[in-house]
């Protein structure tokens, strides 16, 4: 399969990706996708430019990722996915992407989201597109790090924000 | 002078400070930022913003950055791609610090980029090959 990890952390590439995953999954090409961040060419600029030396990245939009990770072209490399907010997950999958897991990594605090831990804020919108997702039968996880328990953590969300979870 | 500011993940940026005031003294124009684990890097941005107009004399700011490609790279960079006379120098140590300490308030930014990038350098280095060399 070549996703091998999707992950929505609105840090996009920084330190735990290029340390941490890059050394537990062998990532070949690493696709950023967030429609906001695929339209600012200084956000491309600088991606593109922190690439580890062992893969390449490429910032697209929600469409254009789908597209990409379901041509042949995508067929025989390790892909790893980072989008913003669990709502690209939701588009990514509504769009036609083949997604197992969804990984939530930072998810720092953004207005009118709610706490459930110091890295996870989710919003009422972010809950509900989680919702979505857990009930097409795909698993939610949080891992920040690869060392972290691959849990389902729906049902942490489901217990710390039931007001949106319902 | 040349501003200087440390941007690090937790508390390494304000470490550093007090590990440099041991062997400086006290430090004028450098301050630290810290990465928190709650923090989007936008927040990051916006601190780094206040420090840049709390060390900006007029002749630019050097930003020194633990881990390149790494949030406190990452905010730095994206204010710096958009302001002039602002430089990102990632993989700080101590012995770069010292270094800019010392020579930041005579050198223009330009120099001092090169000076940092020596001293960061040239610090590292093993014990074998130090008494080989005798």
């Amino acid at each position: 399969m070549p996703v091998v990890h999707v992950r929505m952390d609105n840090r996009l590439i920084h330190g735990q990706i290029l340390v941490s995953w890059n050394s537990a999954i062998k990532i070949e090409h690493i696709i950023v996708t967030n429609d906001i961040v695929a339209g600012d060419p200084l956000q491309v600029t600088l991606l593109k430019a922190v690439a580890p030396l062992t893969s390449k990245v490429s910032v697209l939009s929600i469409k254009d990722c789908v597209a990409y990770c379901n041509s042949p072209e995508a067929e025989n490399e390790n892909i790893f996915i980072i989008a913003k907010f669990p709502e690209d997950g939701l588009a990514l999958v509504e769009g036609g992407l083949n997604m197992p897991v969804l990984n939530l990594g930072n998810q720092a605090f953004v207005r009118n989201s709610k706490r459930i831990s110091n890295t996870v804020f989710l919003t009422e919108s972010g809950v509900k597109a989680l919702k979505a997702l857990h009930e097409k039968g795909i698993r939610i996880t949080c891992r920040m790090m690869p060392s972290d328990p691959d849990s389902e953590y729906w049902l942490t969300v489901e217990k710390a924000l039931p007001e949106w979870a319902k | 002078m040349v501003g200087i500011i440390v941007v690090s993940h937790g508390n390494m940026a304000e470490g550093m400070l007090d590990a440099a005031r041991m062997i400086v003294g006290e430090m004028e124009g450098i301050v630290a930022v810290s990465l928190r684990e709650e923090d989007a890097v936008e927040n990051l941005m916006e601190r780094i913003s206040s420090a840049i107009s709390e060390v900006d004399t007029g002749n630019g700011v050097l930003i020194l950055v633990d881990v390149f490609g790494a949030s406190p790279f990452n905010a730095s960079s994206r204010l710096a791609m958009v302001r002039d006379k602002i430089e990102v120098i990632s993989g700080v140590n101590l012995p770069m610090l010292l270094e800019l300490a010392i020579q930041h308030g005579d050198e223009d930014l330009d120099s001092l980029v090169q000076i940092a990038l020596d001293a960061g350098s040239s610090s590292i280095r093993t014990l074998s090959q130090t008494l080989k060399k005798d």
